[in-house]
């Protein structure tokens, strides 16, 4: 399976008369846009707003993150959700670099104790550090659904929004020449490297909850998955869960830890392959056969060594501490990624669960802390926040003034992918 | 010569009275600097003064504390000191537990700060409170400079009223707490990293030490349930339609109190649920499925259970910070107790 992703660099979007891209401008006819999204009948209204790096910007309410690429051969984009399920990972994929669609929502009611949770960016000021949407021109999107729909449907609805605008705005590159090319390919290395896996438990909670592998939700038993799928659109979140540790479409495209064994490939490790499972499995017995499956997958491929990361929090922990476990106990040497509960103060014991094999962990930092960001000028996504926890005092305020709030609000600050350089050190 | 004045604390041996044979000494002070105390004044330079060093057999002190810990912490007021240094205690268990306890008296006594240095395994690690800092030290006192220099370190800025870095960069044993910052490498980075260095069997440093939990001993079973008066406890977030006190999905802060007197059935009309950690759906549909009222109804009817307290108590148990919970427990606990219950039913999800 070999993989070319074509890299078009974007220095700025713009509003304009047509849809092009043009010296690093992307120019998006604003109305074709939104006649396009507005195509889907879920959808009563829609409004698209550019934020850039800088900008005086708070953007609230975000349920989707998508990077703007097409498939120009290979497959089809978003297999399984917005094309018949082709194989992903082949052919040739272009993206633009530095882009990143943005989708937020207000659902009327879905906000209950199983429904969507606040999510927040600042595009400037000290908020910008902790997501990955600081330094990228961002095409956000204002969505209102039909009334009538249920939360399920309406959620639905706002990420085939996010995905369409995606394939819309990359569609400019399709006959260009990109300006960079990268290759991936799990080319065969030295037999003596260490056999390496990314075991890949992702958010499928319930009904709204989920992470789509082309288009069906993941299961508990674990796939044998090529790295290349998961870079290249097989893999789409519905995690609208708490925001700091939901891991977006945007960062599967650009999966940290997949990039990571890929420069190793070769050099100091060999990547046999990413064994996607599940997290927030709702039976005990389920986590049970899914970290023995897992560890028996491991054993069968001859896997030495595994990164195990997870998604979203609560007994996430319990999937990936048995994974941890069970792969241990199989003779697979762990490292897991987690975030941290360790209150505001940081004096609580920071995980939910743990397993005595768990002896090699890496922290992105803890959820609870307090962050102060300043007001600012514009607020995109919605007029209040979320009627969430009453344990979130600073919601009572206004969006646009300034916010004092728990990490775990912000969108993908913990995320355990490892994205980001924030971690949670021992005082 | 500094006007900061320190007080060291050692055990007999390093002392210079005398090893095994001299564990039972009884506390005692000398002026100045004694044993490791002099290497320990060196490092110190002139910022700060071991004014005195007090002394004592570690079996006097581990073995008659209630007596001996007085004693030296008098002998450390007579020092009048801004700093009490104890050990280094390598991985002597008496000696670490002395070192422990006689910082722990000297913060809480003298209300100044204390300091002590000890081998990661030693019993007194774990004995030390959290108000205490733990220099990192090797086993043995072939590494007494390195930890001294460690100790001279902490010591230094203790006084100064400097902030620590991280446990790590600083050398001591980690107080439990955590402290967020940004790196240089991305966390995806790290993991592949520290994955390698473990494949190669070389040394890497966890991010998270895993504490051990505490572990709750399971109750006796109830020997006769007919005779019992049994109460109902959940954490699966089962609360009145509307749920009127307003617990959270999450972290909840409180726990509701529900009467139950005339209640054969939790119907989901009266009843929802609000836990957000789970998919809740099918407790909504049916709260039996997290409290069987209606089995414990049948139960009590046909005699298997003695008798039902009316009442039942829920929260959501949904990642809790560890102390709030025991807080919970506790209230809800003296309740059931006051109330004669015997045995509870204890439902999570």
């Amino acid at each position: 399976m070999n993989l070319e992703i074509g890299s078009f660099a974007v220095r700025d979007v713009e509003f304009g008369a047509r849809t092009a891209l043009r010296d690093g401008i992307l120019s998006v006819d604003r109305r074709a846009l939104i006649a396009h999204l507005l195509e889907d009948p879920s959808l009563a209204e829609v409004n698209v707003e550019i934020a850039r790096p800088g900008d005086s910007t708070r953007i609230i309410h975000i349920l989707e993150s998508a990077e703007p690429r097409i498939k120009v051969s290979g497959a089809r984009d978003f297999p399984g959700l917005l094309s018949p399920p082709d194989l992903a990972g082949s052919g040739r994929t272009h993206r633009l670099e530095s882009v990143a669609v943005l989708g937020t929502a207000n659902i009327p009611g879905a906000a209950d104790s199983q429904g969507l949770k606040e999510a927040i960016v600042d595009m400037s000021g000290p908020g910008a550090r902790y997501h990955p949407f600081a330094g990228t021109v961002n095409v956000v999107l204002e969505l209102t659904v039909q009334a009538g729909l249920s939360g399920t449907e309406a959620i639905a609805a706002c990420r085939r929004a996010g995905l369409r605008a995606a394939v819309f705005l990359a569609g400019t590159t399709r006959e260009l020449a990109p300006d960079s090319v990268e290759s991936f390919a799990l080319a065969p290395v030295d037999p003596a490297l260490p056999r390496v896996a990314y075991v890949m438990p992702v958010m499928s909670e319930g009904e709204i909850h989920t992470t789509f592998f082309y288009g069906r939700s993941v299961q508990s038993l674990p796939a044998l998955v090529h790295p290349n799928e998961v870079l290249d659109g097989a893999l789409v979140s519905a995690d609208y869960w708490i925001g700091c540790h939901r891991s977006p479409t945007y960062l599967y495209q650009n999966e940290p830890v997949i990039r990571a064994l890929y420069r190793g490939h070769g050099a100091e490790l060999n990547f046999v392959g990413v064994l996607l499972c599940r997290c927030l499995i709702t039976s005990q017995d389920e986590k049970w056969r899914q970290a023995n499956q897992a560890a028996k997958v491991c054993q069968m491929l001859g896997i030495q060594g595994a990164v195990i990361t997870m998604s979203n929090g609560g007994h996430a922990y319990v999937d990936q501490m048995l994974l941890c476990q069970k792969l241990e106990q199989a003779g697979v040497a762990t490292v897991l990624g987690v975030d941290e509960y360790a209150d505001a103060d940081g004096s609580d014991f920071p995980l939910v669960t743990h397993v005595p094999e768990a002896t090699a962990i890496v922290s992105m930092g803890n959820q609870e802390e307090i962050v102060k960001w300043p007001a600012v000028e514009r607020v995109l996504g919605g007029s209040e926040f979320l009627a969430g926890n009453a344990y979130e005092q600073g919601f009572q305020r206004r969006p646009s003034e300034p916010l004092t709030v728990a990490l775990r609000q912000v969108y993908c600050a913990t995320n355990q992918l490892g994205w980001s350089t924030l971690r949670s050190r021992a005082y | 010569m500094g006007s900061v004045r320190v007080a060291h604390y050692v055990n007999q041996f390093f002392g210079g009275l005398g090893g095994e044979e001299k564990a039972d000494a009884m506390p005692e002070l000398r002026p100045g600097p004694v044993g490791p105390g002099a290497l320990l004044q060196q490092l110190l330079g002139t910022e700060a003064r071991i004014v005195g060093t007090v002394f004592c057999g570690d079996n006097r002190m581990v073995e008659h504390e209630a007596d001996t810990l007085p004693a030296v912490v008098a002998l450390l007021r007579d020092l009048a000191p801004d700093l009490v240094v104890a050990g280094p205690a390598f991985n002597a268990g008496r000696y670490g537990l002395a070192c422990a306890a006689v910082c722990a008296a000297a913060r809480r006594e003298l209300g100044v700060p204390a300091l002590t240095a000890m081998f990661s395994e030693n019993p007194g690690r774990e004995a030390a409170d959290r108000s205490v800092l733990v220099a990192v030290a090797g086993s043995t006192a072939a590494t007494m400079k390195p930890d001294l220099e460690r100790v001279a370190h902490l010591a230094l800025k203790t006084l100064r009223g400097e902030s620590l870095g991280p446990a790590d960069v600083e050398g001591y044993f980690p107080t439990g707490r955590r402290v967020n910052e940004f790196g240089t490498e991305t966390g995806a980075e790290r993991m592949v990293q520290m994955l390698l260095r473990k494949l190669r069997k070389e040394t890497y440093v966890s991010e998270l030490i895993v504490p051990p939990f505490d572990h709750v001993p399971p109750a006796p079973p109830v020997s006769d349930l007919a005779r019992t008066t049994l109460g109902i406890v959940t954490t699966s977030g089962v609360v009145r339609t509307g749920n009127p006190e307003g617990i959270e999905s999450w972290r909840a802060t409180k726990w509701a109190r529900y009467p139950l007197a005339g209640v054969d059935a939790l119907s989901p009309d009266a009843f929802t649920c609000v836990h957000g950690g789970y998919d809740n759906r099918y407790i909504r549909a049916n709260p039996h499925r997290a409290v069987p009222l209606d089995v414990l109804r049948r139960y009590t009817r046909d005699g298997r259970v003695g008798r039902l307290h009316e009442v039942l108590y829920s929260t959501v148990g949904n990642v809790m910070p560890v102390e709030r919970a025991r807080r919970l427990g506790r209230e809800v606990a003296q309740e059931l107790r006051d109330a004669g219950v015997q045995a509870v039913l204890l439902t999570a999800t």
